[in-house]
C-alpha cells in the first residue's frame, strides 16, 4: 500500500510545486518588465512613510515636507553652510530699525493653474500662519505683526519689535500657498487639500497609491530649472515599511535615490556596491545630552563638568557612529554653520581622574547614580548611550538607562522629567532664534531648565540684531557660556549618508535630512547618464 | 431550515457579536495604557495651549475615558469608526484601502498551505520513519521556528537582488492592466506569501502528520484493507478525511496568527495591508486607526473561525447531526 500512496503524494506534491514555478517564472518576467526606476526620464525616490498631510503649512513629518517641498515654494533656500540663498525671493531687506522687512519675489512663477504667485499669496500665507497659529513656523514668528504687498512683486511685513531672526525664519520655513485655493477653505490650519493639487513647484502630485507611491508630473515653464523645464518627467516617491528592504530595492533597480539617511552599518554595506553612490551630507543640527539643571545633584556645575569628562567623544564617534560624524567642538555653533562657528570653541577633554576629582569637589566622592532617558527607536542613541554609562562609570557614577518609546520619551522631555536627556536636534539653522528656544528662560525646548540672566540677554541682543554680522559676537559669547556651564554637552554633529544609482548625476546638495539631495533644485536638476 | 439550525446559527452570530464587543472594549482600554500621550502625536509642538486645546478637544481626547468609550461604542454601531489621529481620514476609508491586500495575502497563504501541507503530511505519514519522514520532521520543526523579519529579507535578497526574478517590494506596479495587472500582483504576492506559509507550514505539516498515522491504525481503516480497498483509497478518502479534522481547527487558530503575522510581513515587504496600517499607526499612537484595525481583524477571525466549523460539518457529519 505505501509505494502507491506516496507515489500519489508525490505526484501532488510536484503538481503544487510545478504550479508554483510557472507562478515565479510569469511573476519573474512581470517583474522584469514592470519594475520602478528602469526609465531615465523618471526617478522613483525610496522613503520610509506615506504622506500624512498635503497642506505644507501643517505636515510636518520628512515624507510631508520631501513630497509638498515640490509642490509648494519657499522664500529662500539655504546653502551648504546653513546660509539662505533666493528661491521666490530675490532679495530681502530690513528696513526702520528691524521692525520692517520687505522682501522681493520672482515675476516668472506661476501656479499650476496658470495664475501668477504673488505678494498676495505671500501676505495670505502668513496671515493664515499667524491668525491659525499653523505649525512650527508660528511659533517661529512671534514678532510678526502684519503684512501688505506693497506690489505683486513686493511684500512689507511688520515687526511688534526689532527681530533679526525673523525674514530668515519665514524664509526658509514658511512654505507659499496659493491664496486663491487655501482661502477657500474656512480654515487654513483643517484644509487637507488631498486632492486636484494646485502647486508651483518643478513638480505637481497627480497620483496618490496610499502605502505604495506619490507620483509627481514635471512642470513647465519652470523658472528655477535650467532652460525653465526640470530633467526629467517625473519624480515618483515609493513607500517602504522598512530600510533595510528599501536599501535592496536600490540595489536591484527597482528604487534609484533614497531619501532617508541610512544608519551607519547599512551605509558601509552600500558603500562597497559598485552599481551604487552615495552622497554625505553634514546635518544642520546636533546630538546631545542635556542635564535637568533644576534638579540637584545636575545643578551643581562640577558635576555637569565631571559628567562631561567621563565621555569618550572620539569613541562614540568612531564606534558608535562608524566614523560618520565630526566634532561639535562641545559648542551649539557647530562647523556646519561656518558663519556663526566659533574657531576657539574646544571640545570636552575624556579625563576620567578630573572626572573623579570634580566629583569630589562636588561632595560625591562615593560616586552618584542617575538616570538617562532616550528614544529607544534611535539606533545611533541607543549605542552611544552605553558608552557613556560605561565611561561614567569608571568616574564613579552610576547611569540607569531607560531606553523608552517614543511619545513617553517625548513626553518626559516636555515635563522635564529627567535627569539626562538624550538626544538630537534636527535642524537648527538659525542659532538667534534656535538658541532662545533652547535656552532661554522658559524656552519652548529649553529641556535643561537652564535660566540664566546673562545667557539671555546676550541671545536677546542677537536677536534683535538685523544684520547677521553683529550677531555673531553674542551669540558665539552665548555659545561659550552654554559650553562652560555644561548647560548642553554637545556630543557631536553627523554626517548623513544618502545613496543613489551609479548612473544618476546633477544632484544639488544641501544640508540636513529633510534637504539633502531631494529637494526642488536638486529633483529639476537630476538626470541619468 | 430548521428550528435546531436557526438556534445554532443564531448562537453562533450572537458568540461572535460578544466576541466582537470584548476585542473592542479590550483594545479601546488596552490602547489608553500604552506609554505616551496621543495629544502629543496631534498637537504640533509649536502651537500654543488654546489651539492644542481645541484640536485635542475636536478628537475628544479631553473627556473621560468612559465618556470616550461609551461615544466610541455608539459611533461604532452607526459604522463609524472615527477619524484617523494623523490621516486626517475616516479610518473606514484608511482601512479600506488597506484590506483587499492582506485579505488577499492571508487567504494566499492559507491556500498554498494546505495545498502544499496535505501532500507533504500524507507523503511523511505513509513513510513514518524513512528519510523523507525525517526530512519532512527536521523542515517542519525549522520551519516552525523561522521569524519572519529574518526569511523576509532572505528571500528578498536572493529571490529580489540576486536572482532578480521578484520585485522587492509593493502590491502592484504603477500603470498596469489586465494580465498584467495580474501579473503583477502576482508577482508581488509570491515572497510575502512564501514567508506567511514557511513559518505556519512545519505545524499544518507536523500535526497532519501524526494525526494520520494514528488514523492509519485504527480499526475501520484495517477493515477497508481487508475489504480489498485500494491503498490509494484507503489513505485519501478513509484516513485522511478523519485526519483533517485537527488540521482545520489548527488552520482556523493559525489564520489568526496569519493575520498577525501580517504586521511584520507587510512591513518588511512593503506590502500595503492592514499589518502595515498597524506598524505605522502603533508609531503614531493613531487610536481610532488601531481600534479599527483591530475590529477588523477581530471581525476576520471569527469569521475564519466560523468557516471552520462549517469546514468541520463537511468532514464530520456528527457534528452536523449533534
Amino acid at each position: 500500500m505505501r509505494p502507491v500512496t506516496a507515489r500519489r503524494a508525490v505526484r501532488g506534491l510536484a503538481a503544487v510545486l510545478g504550479a508554483a514555478a510557472l507562478v515565479v517564472s510569469a511573476a519573474a518576467c512581470g517583474a522584469g518588465g514592470a519594475s520602478g526606476g528602469k526609465s531615465a526620464t523618471r526617478i522613483v525616490i525610496g522613503t520610509t512613510a506615506d504622506v500624512v498631510n498635503y497642506n505644507p503649512l501643517v505636515g510636518n513629518s520628512r515624507t510631508d515636507s520631501w513630497v509638498t517641498n515640490l509642490m509648494y515654494p519657499k522664500l529662500m533656500s539655504m546653502d551648504m553652510e546653513g546660509k539662505r540663498v533666493p528661491h521666490l525671493a530675490t532679495s530681502w531687506e530690513y528696513a526702520e530699525g528691524g521692525t520692517k522687512a520687505r522682501v522681493k519675489i520672482r515675476d516668472d512663477m506661476k501656479w499650476t493653474d496658470g495664475k501668477p504667485v504673488s505678494a498676495d499669496d505671500v501676505v495670505f500665507t502668513i496671515d493664515a500662519v499667524a491668525k491659525e497659529k499653523i505649525g512650527v513656523v508660528a511659533g517661529l514668528i512671534s514678532s510678526y505683526g502684519s503684512a501688505k504687498a506693497l506690489s505683486p512683486t513686493e511684500v512689507e511685513f511688520t515687526l511688534t519689535k526689532p527681530d533679526g531672526t525673523f525674514l530668515d525664519n519665514v524664509g526658509f520655513w514658511m512654505a507659499v500657498v496659493p491664496a486663491h485655493v487655501f482661502g477657500k477653505a474656512p480654515s487654513v490650519a483643517k484644509f487637507a487639500n488631498d486632492s486636484d493639487w494646485v502647486s508651483a513647484g518643478p513638480y505637481k502630485l497627480t497620483k496618490v497609491e496610499r502605502g505604495q507611491r506619490y507620483v509627481l508630473d514635471r512642470v513647465t515653464p519652470y523658472p528655477l530649472a535650467p532652460d525653465n523645464t526640470p530633467n526629467l518627467e517625473q519624480v515618483v516617491f515609493r513607500v517602504f515599511g522598512d530600510v533595510n528592504t528599501e536599501v535592496l530595492a536600490l540595489r536591484n533597480g527597482e528604487i534609484d535615490l533614497v531619501a532617508n539617511a541610512l544608519p551607519p552599518t547599512l551605509a558601509k554595506s552600500v558603500q562597497n556596491d559598485n552599481k551604487l553612490k552615495t552622497v554625505e551630507i553634514p546635518s544642520l543640527g546636533w546630538a546631545h545630552m542635556q542635564y535637568n539643571v533644576q534638579r540637584a545633584p545636575l545643578d551643581k556645575l562640577e558635576v555637569r563638568q565631571a559628567l562631561a569628562a567621563a565621555v569618550d567623544y572620539e569613541a562614540i564617534r568612531k564606534s558608535a557612529l562608524q566614523g560618520a560624524a565630526v566634532s561639535s567642538d562641545s559648542s551649539v555653533l557647530t562647523p556646519t554653520l561656518k558663519q556663526w562657528h566659533d574657531p576657539s570653541a574646544q571640545e570636552y577633554r575624556h579625563d576620567v581622574a578630573k572626572a573623579k576629582e570634580l566629583l569630589a569637589k562636588a561632595g560625591h566622592a562615593d560616586g552618584l547614580t542617575l538616570s538617562m532617558i532616550y528614544d529607544q527607536a534611535d539606533p545611533n542613541i541607543a549605542k552611544w548611550a552605553q558608552l557613556v554609562r560605561d565611561g561614567a562609570k569608571e568616574a564613579g557614577i552610576e547611569i540607569k538607562l531607560e531606553g523608552l518609546e517614543r511619545n513617553t520619551y517625548v513626553a518626559k522631555g516636555s515635563n522635564r522629567d529627567f535627569d539626562i536627556y538624550a538626544g538630537s536636534w534636527a535642524i537648527m539653522d538659525n542659532p538667534p532664534a534656535n538658541l532662545g528656544l533652547a535656552f532661554k528662560c522658559g524656552g519652548f525646548i529649553n529641556y535643561a531648565n537652564v535660566c540664566d540672566p546673562e545667557l539671555d540677554k546676550l541671545i536677546s541682543q542677537a536677536q534683535e540684531q538685523t544684520d547677521p554680522q553683529a550677531a555673531k559676537d553674542p551669540i558665539q559669547r552665548a555659545a561659550r557660556i552654554i559650553s562652560e556651564q555644561v548647560y548642553d554637552n554637545v556630543l557631536y554633529v553627523e554626517k548623513f549618508t544618502f545613496a543613489h544609482g551609479a548612473k544618476w548625476t546633477g544632484f544639488e546638495q544641501r544640508p540636513s535630512e529633510l534637504l539633502s539631495i531631494v529637494n526642488p533644485e536638486s529633483l529639476a536638476k537630476a538626470k541619468a547618464n | 431550515m430548521s428550528t435546531a439550525a436557526v438556534g445554532f446559527a443564531a448562537r453562533r452570530v450572537l458568540r461572535g457579536l460578544l466576541t466582537m464587543w470584548f476585542a473592542v472594549t479590550v483594545t479601546f482600554f488596552l490602547l489608553r495604557l500604552l506609554p505616551g500621550d496621543p495629544a502629543l502625536a496631534i498637537a504640533d509642538p509649536g502651537m500654543t495651549e488654546e489651539l492644542r486645546a481645541n484640536l485635542i478637544a475636536s478628537y475628544g481626547l479631553d473627556r473621560p475615558i468612559l465618556v470616550q468609550y461609551w461615544e466610541y461604542l455608539v459611533h461604532l454601531v452607526q459604522g463609524d469608526l472615527g477619524v484617523s489621529f494623523r490621516q486626517n481620514q475616516p479610518v473606514t476609508t484608511v482601512l479600506l484601502e488597506r484590506l483587499p491586500w492582506t485579505l488577499l495575502l492571508a487567504l494566499s497563504a492559507v491556500v498554498v498551505t494546505v495545498a502544499v501541507g496535505i501532500p507533504l503530511g500524507v507523503l511523511a505519514a505513509t513513510r513514518a520513519r524513512s528519510w523523507v519522514d525525517r526530512v519532512v520532521q527536521v523542515g517542519g520543526v525549522t520551519a516552525q521556528s523561522m521569524f519572519v523579519p529574518s526569511i523576509g529579507v532572505l528571500l528578498l535578497y536572493v529571490f529580489g537582488v540576486t536572482l532578480g526574478w521578484l520585485p522587492i517590494g509593493g502590491a502592484i506596479d504603477e500603470d498596469v492592466t489586465g494580465l498584467a495587472a495580474v501579473g503583477s500582483v502576482v508577482a508581488h504576492l509570491v515572497l510575502p506569501c512564501l514567508s506567511l506559509v514557511l513559518i505556519q507550514l512545519g505545524s499544518y505539516v507536523l500535526t497532519l502528520r501524526t494525526t494520520l498515522i494514528e488514523t492509519l491504525g485504527e480499526d475501520y481503516v484495517s477493515l477497508a484493507r481487508a475489504k480489498g480497498v485500494t491503498a490509494r483509497k484507503v489513505v485519501w478518502k478513509h484516513a485522511l478525511r478523519n485526519a483533517l479534522l485537527p488540521t482545520t481547527t489548527l488552520m482556523g487558530l493559525q489564520f489568526s496568527l496569519l493575520v498577525g503575522g501580517a504586521v511584520l510581513t507587510e512591513t518588511i515587504y512593503a506590502y500595503p495591508g492592514v499589518g502595515r496600517a498597524i506598524f505605522e499607526a502603533v508609531g503614531r499612537l493613531d487610536f481610532p486607526v488601531l481600534q479599527g484595525a483591530f475590529l477588523v481583524l477581530a471581525f476576520t477571525v471569527i469569521i475564519a473561525n466560523l468557516l471552520t466549523d462549517i469546514a468541520y460539518g463537511l468532514l464530520d457529519p456528527r457534528v452536523r447531526t449533534s
